[in-house]
């Protein structure tokens, strides 16, 4: 729809506005990072570095365990999308393409599944995880992480399944073919586009979560970069030059992935948004 | 072909529910005993809802927690509708404007809130040299020390966070309306904004409580920001309850209290859903 617009110069102030408030302290967090120590800390501070400087990146990458947390975050969220698609590509099919006894109910439970308060599992959560051995471990992780990856994914499928014509899967199982192999060879090349969303959904969202992981790994062989990040500037002398480039490199592959495959992750909602 | 096997469907959801049951289901029962038990398992009836609902912690945090999701989501909706029905008008570079509005939304929680941290830094931050600047304060303003500042500038950070999804999914819903009934609106001569109070927003009302619901959830969930700014202080001014059955959880090791709250507050939840989801009605809710 287009609403006939207030006066354009407003609507450019306003989006003017807009862009300032979203990107600013992203822009600052840029510019922080390659701040030496002296222009961190002056007043007034200064805004652009006259001598930029990598030393923080240096610093984080060599000195701190950020690098180790990275390797965590990337196994852990990545291990966790892998298992969450593979039950939930199964799951939506059966919730897509047949009735059964209890369905309702079911479907109900995986998203009432999405919709719990974390912070009131974590403490049942830590005590079985501990039971099982599995406290500061890479599976550990892995698995909590399905509570928030594997509801959304069984239902974003759903939706994407539903929107395969029925026929071409008809005129394969008249020629022969299993439901396995209709769903491997026909459905689910059909829903990539879907399956691709999924992934980068489950993916950011591991990738960012904090709680289950402050609760459940404690030491630096699992501990992933949100922990690490939050420790660096709760310390007492903060470097602040280093925690805003761990910002940075925390940053940087979920902005790659997003950027990357922005017009399909947010797919018909922003239709023409890259047209302008 | 949908008719026959009952059971083959519920064979190829069968591994996820299982999943899903161990998951969710387990550690919600389990929750249940520990809050009526002891640390060496001794049934104790009611002692730990007694002790942690007596604590006066606990009303600090009760309030916090709604005046934190509540402020914010009140901004957050308010910010974002403005924000996508701005967005939705023609104007040059809309496609790159809206894009990097996104950015608040795609940056990872626990990275906003350094940055918000570093900002808010009350000798060095750019929030206070800007403000003091353009005269606005006299000294420097400890925005996270201060007790009456700690929860409004958390709520900034928050809103700051989320309102771009508001934007978002405004925007789609905005698409959905049919022009007719703009060009109908305008041959009666309807200004600009009669046209958002009349139409616009009335047609938007499915979609904002969808997001509203989400908005109260994660809101909820949503104890990054504030632990990692403030872990709640000072002197509890910022704590909330979720970051409360953490500190009594896996700060004072007092597992039975930790679960008695988390039942308590599980409780709550599920009546603020249930009757927000009454109140708007649940065919839209998500």
């Amino acid at each position: 729809m287009t609403a006939n617009g207030g006066s354009p110069r407003l609507v450019y102030l306003i989006a003017a506005i807009l862009v300032c408030l979203s990107t600013f302290p992203f822009a600052w967090m840029l510019l922080s990072s390659i701040k030496t120590l002296g222009e961190l800390y002056t007043v007034p501070p200064a805004w652009i570095p006259k001598v930029p400087t990598l030393a923080n990146y240096w610093n984080v990458l060599t000195v701190s365990n950020i690098p180790r947390y990275f390797l965590n975050s990337v196994v852990i969220s990545a291990g966790s999308t892998a298992i969450a698609l593979a039950l939930a590509i199964f799951a939506a099919y059966g919730f897509a393409r047949f009735r059964f006894a209890g369905k309702p109910f079911f479907e109900a439970f995986v998203l009432i599944g999405q919709l719990l308060p974390t912070a009131a599992i974590i403490v049942p959560l830590y005590m079985v995880l501990s039971g099982l051995g599995l406290i500061n471990t890479w599976l550990g992780l892995i698995l909590v992480y399905l509570i928030l990856t594997l509801p959304l994914s069984v239902w974003m499928l759903i939706g994407y399944f539903s929107t395969i014509p029925l026929e071409l899967e008809e005129s394969a199982i008249v020629d022969g073919c299993s439901r396995l192999g209709v769903l491997m060879r026909i459905t689910l090349p059909l829903s990539l586009p879907g399956v691709v969303a999924v992934v980068i959904y489950s993916f950011v969202t591991t990738w960012n979560e904090f709680i289950f992981a402050l609760c459940l790994a404690n030491d630096s062989r699992s501990k992933t970069l949100p922990i690490g990040l939050s420790e660096f500037s709760t310390e007492f002398n903060t470097d602040w030059g280093a925690v805003m480039a761990a910002s940075v490199i925390m940053t940087l592959p979920i902005c790659i992935l997003f950027f990357a495959m922005q017009k399909l992750f947010i797919g018909g909602l922003m239709s023409g948004a890259t047209k302008g | 072909m949908m008719k026959k096997p009952w059971n083959t469907g519920l064979l190829f959801a069968l591994p996820a529910l299982l999943v899903l049951s161990a998951l969710i289901i387990f550690p919600l029962g389990y929750t249940i005993v520990l809050s009526f038990t002891d640390d060496f398992g001794q049934y104790v009836g009611l002692r730990n809802f007694q002790r942690i609902a007596t604590a006066p912690v606990t009303r600090v945090a009760f309030w916090n927690t709604i005046y934190y999701v509540v402020v914010s989501i009140v901004l957050q909706v308010a910010l974002g509708t403005a924000a996508g029905i701005a967005l939705n008008q023609k104007f040059r570079g809309r496609g790159a404007v809206r894009a990097l509005v996104l950015i608040p939304w795609i940056v990872p929680g626990i990275v906003a809130a350094t940055t918000w941290a570093w900002m808010f830094h009350s000798e060095f931050g750019i929030i206070n040299y800007g403000l003091s600047e353009a005269g606005l304060i006299s000294g420097p303003v400890g925005w996270l020390t201060d007790p009456n500042l700690v929860l409004p500038a958390l709520v900034a950070v928050n809103v700051w966070k989320m309102f771009p999804f508001v934007a978002v999914m405004v925007l789609a819903g905005l698409q959905a309306i049919p022009e007719s009934l703009y060009e109908a609106a305008r041959m009666d001569g309807a200004t600009f904004l009669e046209e958002v109070r009349y139409i616009t927003l009335p047609q938007l009302k499915p979609i904002l409580s969808s997001i509203t619901l989400l908005l109260l959830i994660w809101g909820l969930n949503g104890i990054t920001i504030i632990y990692a700014m403030t872990k709640g202080g000072p002197a509890n001014r910022s704590l909330i309850t979720p970051i409360q059955i953490y500190k009594q959880g896996f700060e004072f090791f007092r597992f039975g209290e930790a679960a008695a709250l988390s039942v308590l507050f599980f409780a709550v939840v599920l009546v603020f859903v249930a009757i927000y989801v009454r109140g708007f009605g649940r065919q839209e809710a998500f």
